[in-house]
């Protein structure tokens, strides 16, 4: 049963990857994409990896949402382009992503529900991750930090060209 | 974490601490020349730290990073060229508006993501490594604040080494999937054996050597690179070629020493395919360049071609070490040459100006207006070419000789073509520096005397480590740990 589950999950990634690839705007590419993160995080899950699961719809799914608004907001829409957004957003398009939602929500029902379905056998908690990250991979964690200060930096130095271009376009 | 840990990891807490100390400093106090300062301070502090810890026996951090001579060697040399850059960076943005500052901050962050890669012993270590001096030169490359080349260089390297970053990821998931670990030593150990033909290990390991050949830019993966060495500022053009190249390469031929990967035959003959492409193909397009930046993009194209041969070598000789020694005295040369020649166009070029002094135009008769600049380059267009008593010719000699030993007469003879081709273009600068006349249409900017008292060092030592090579080779043998050094 754990097989079917697994094949239904990653199907509907697969799929909506490819309709993130292939839809022209950039909003319905969108949705998709947050499908495909949930199918991922449901294969997670399968794989006994809950805690993966979890990060995956906090950061992935939810950054990436957050993310978007902040560009959205940045773009400063006239109302000719609300009018364009609400064209984007209108129902009809909403069809297919709550189709595939739901299958996935029924699947996290039914795997919930029983006994802990999982194709690999040997579930990881939350804990045991912590543990190991801040023991055999300490170097690693101190590593990432790093990494998002280079990140931090360089998008600050290359933000700041841009928006002191903007300001004196405006004043 | 125990004490010995902290010992070991010392030159890395310098890097480390040294970066805290100077993002501290940025946001409280900003000043160029104490920026300049304190970060030269700090890398000279890690490289005391790396010479330091150079004679302890190897020292194994929880799987994840290796610390040994090997690690110590190249550390030393990432340090040094980032030490480089910085004194070389200060006079090209001289007078330059805008923010200056974090143009070390993240050099120095740069160098710890090298020198990680230099002691990985895991893939995960392998990826962060990668991925912090990426991520720094993304934003190094499209540093400027005016002008367009810049910030096109930066986005096709951070597309295009977005997707290497992502190939070789992909690789490493195979890889794990295949054998169920990511630490090199398990994956080269019996235990862990897998049957070598299995289809996901080999599908792994081609994914991650696709996307090394990419970040080493070998021939098939080699166009992003002109465009990127043209359009980013001269000295993160030199970094870029050594210290990105060298980071790399530190990590594969780790992997390939502690994993054996290059005993498999497909791996060996996509790698020696590879090498002659590299040298054949970065050598004849180098022919036509009238820009002098693209041209020592070919031309390092090339070097990492030749470079590969110790690579192989490691996979063919009964003894890896020679192939070790090999790959790190090709290095150094490399290193010196290079950020040489990259340095003589950073002193002659300004970030106020339009473009960098990259046009072969900006060197006719540069040696009656500009001698010792003209001097340093022709040492290292020598010494990339290969002449006697430069270090480019003791480098070459090694990997010659490491070669014959291995019998990989293809490859030697690729070497040798792909050099005699590199005379024909190396010369031409040379010729077109001593011609009379012309050039008096550009205007170099004034003399920069930290640049060309660091350019003086290099020139020095290229042809000191060319005459009398023996320090330079014991010291390599000893770090290493061959015995009789």
């Amino acid at each position: 049963m754990e097989v079917v589950l697994f094949y239904i999950a990653a199907s509907i990634a697969l799929t909506t990857s490819i309709l993130v690839i292939t839809r022209t705007t950039a909003s319905h590419a969108l949705i998709y994409l947050i499908v495909s993160l949930l199918a991922v995080a449901v294969i997670f899950y399968l794989l006994g990896a809950p805690f993966a699961a979890a990060l995956e719809v906090v950061i992935y799914a939810g950054a990436i949402m957050v993310l978007f608004l902040f560009v959205v907001m940045m773009l400063n829409l006239g109302p000719s382009q609300v009018a364009q957004e609400r064209r984007w957003l209108e129902p009809r398009m909403w069809i297919g992503p709550s189709i595939l939602t739901l299958i996935l929500f029924f699947e996290m029902v039914y795997i919930l529900a029983g006994t802990p379905a999982l194709t690999s056998g040997v579930a990881v908690s939350a804990k045991e991750v912590g543990e190991r990250l801040f023991t055999t991979y300490l170097l690693g964690v101190e590593l990432a930090g790093f990494l998002l200060l280079a990140a931090l930096v360089g998008s600050y130095h290359l933000g700041r060209r841009y928006m002191r271009a903007r300001r004196e376009e405006i004043g | 974490m125990i004490k010995q840990d902290f010992v070991a990891l010392a030159p890395y807490l310098a890097v480390a601490g040294g970066i805290v100390l100077l993002m501290l400093l940025v946001s409280f106090w900003r000043s160029v020349r104490v920026m300049l300062t304190m970060t030269v301070v700090v890398l000279l502090v890690s490289l005391g730290l790396v010479g330091v810890g150079i004679g302890n026996p190897p020292h194994l951090i929880s799987g994840f990073l290796l610390i040994d001579g090997y690690a110590a060697l190249f550390n030393a040399l990432f340090i040094i060229a980032a030490i480089v850059t910085a004194l070389l960076a200060y006079g090209y943005m001289r007078g330059r508006g805008g923010e200056q500052e974090e143009f070390y901050l993240l050099l120095v962050l740069a160098t710890l993501g090298a020198m990680t890669m230099a002691a990985a012993h895991h893939f995960a270590a392998v990826l962060l490594g990668l991925e912090i001096l990426s991520i720094s030169l993304y934003v190094l490359i499209g540093y400027s604040e005016e002008g367009h080349p810049p910030l096109e260089a930066a986005l096709k390297y951070l597309v295009l080494s977005g997707v290497a970053s992502t190939t070789m990821l992909f690789g490493m998931a195979l890889i794990y999937n295949a054998t169920g670990t990511l630490v090199f030593s398990e994956l080269g150990s019996t235990d862990f054996a897998v049957p070598r033909d299995e289809l996901y290990y080999l599908a792994g390991q081609g994914l991650l050597f696709a996307g090394i050949a990419f970040k080493l830019s070998l021939v098939p993966f080699h166009m992003w690179t002109p465009d990127v060495y043209q359009g980013a500022p001269a000295p993160v053009t030199g970094f870029l070629a050594t210290v990105s190249k060298g980071a790399v390469f530190a990590f594969v031929l780790r992997y390939a020493l502690i994993t054996d990967v290059l005993a498999i035959p497909v791996m060996s003959t996509v790698l020696l395919v590879f090498a002659v492409l590299s040298m054949l193909g970065g050598n004849l397009l180098a022919l036509l360049q009238n820009n002098v930046k693209r041209l020592l993009a070919y031309s390092s194209i090339a070097h990492i071609g030749y470079l590969l041969i110790a690579l192989l070598a490691v996979g063919v000789l009964a003894d890896s070490l020679i192939a070790v020694e090999a790959s790190i005295v090709y290095l150094v040369g490399y290193f010196l040459m290079t950020l040489a020649a990259f340095g003589v166009v950073t002193v002659l070029s300004s970030s106020s100006m339009e473009v960098d002094a990259e046009s072969i135009d900006a060197y006719t008769g540069l040696f009656w207006r500009r001698p010792l600049c003209a001097v340093i380059m022709t040492t290292a267009l020598l010494s990339l070419t290969g002449i006697p008593l430069t270090v480019g010719f003791v480098a070459k000699f090694y990997l010659i000789a490491t070669g014959a030993e291995g019998g990989m007469w293809l490859l030697l003879w690729a070497l040798v073509v792909g050099s005699a081709i590199a005379v024909y273009y190396y010369m031409r600068v040379i010729f077109v520096m001593v011609q009379k006349g012309g050039g008096d249409s550009y205007t170099h900017p004034s003399v920069k005397v930290e640049g060309m008292a660091v350019l003086v060092v290099i020139g020095l030592s290229l042809i000191l480590f060319g005459v009398y090579p023996s320090p330079l080779i014991d010291f390599v043998r000893s770090s290493i740990g061959i015995a009789g050094g």
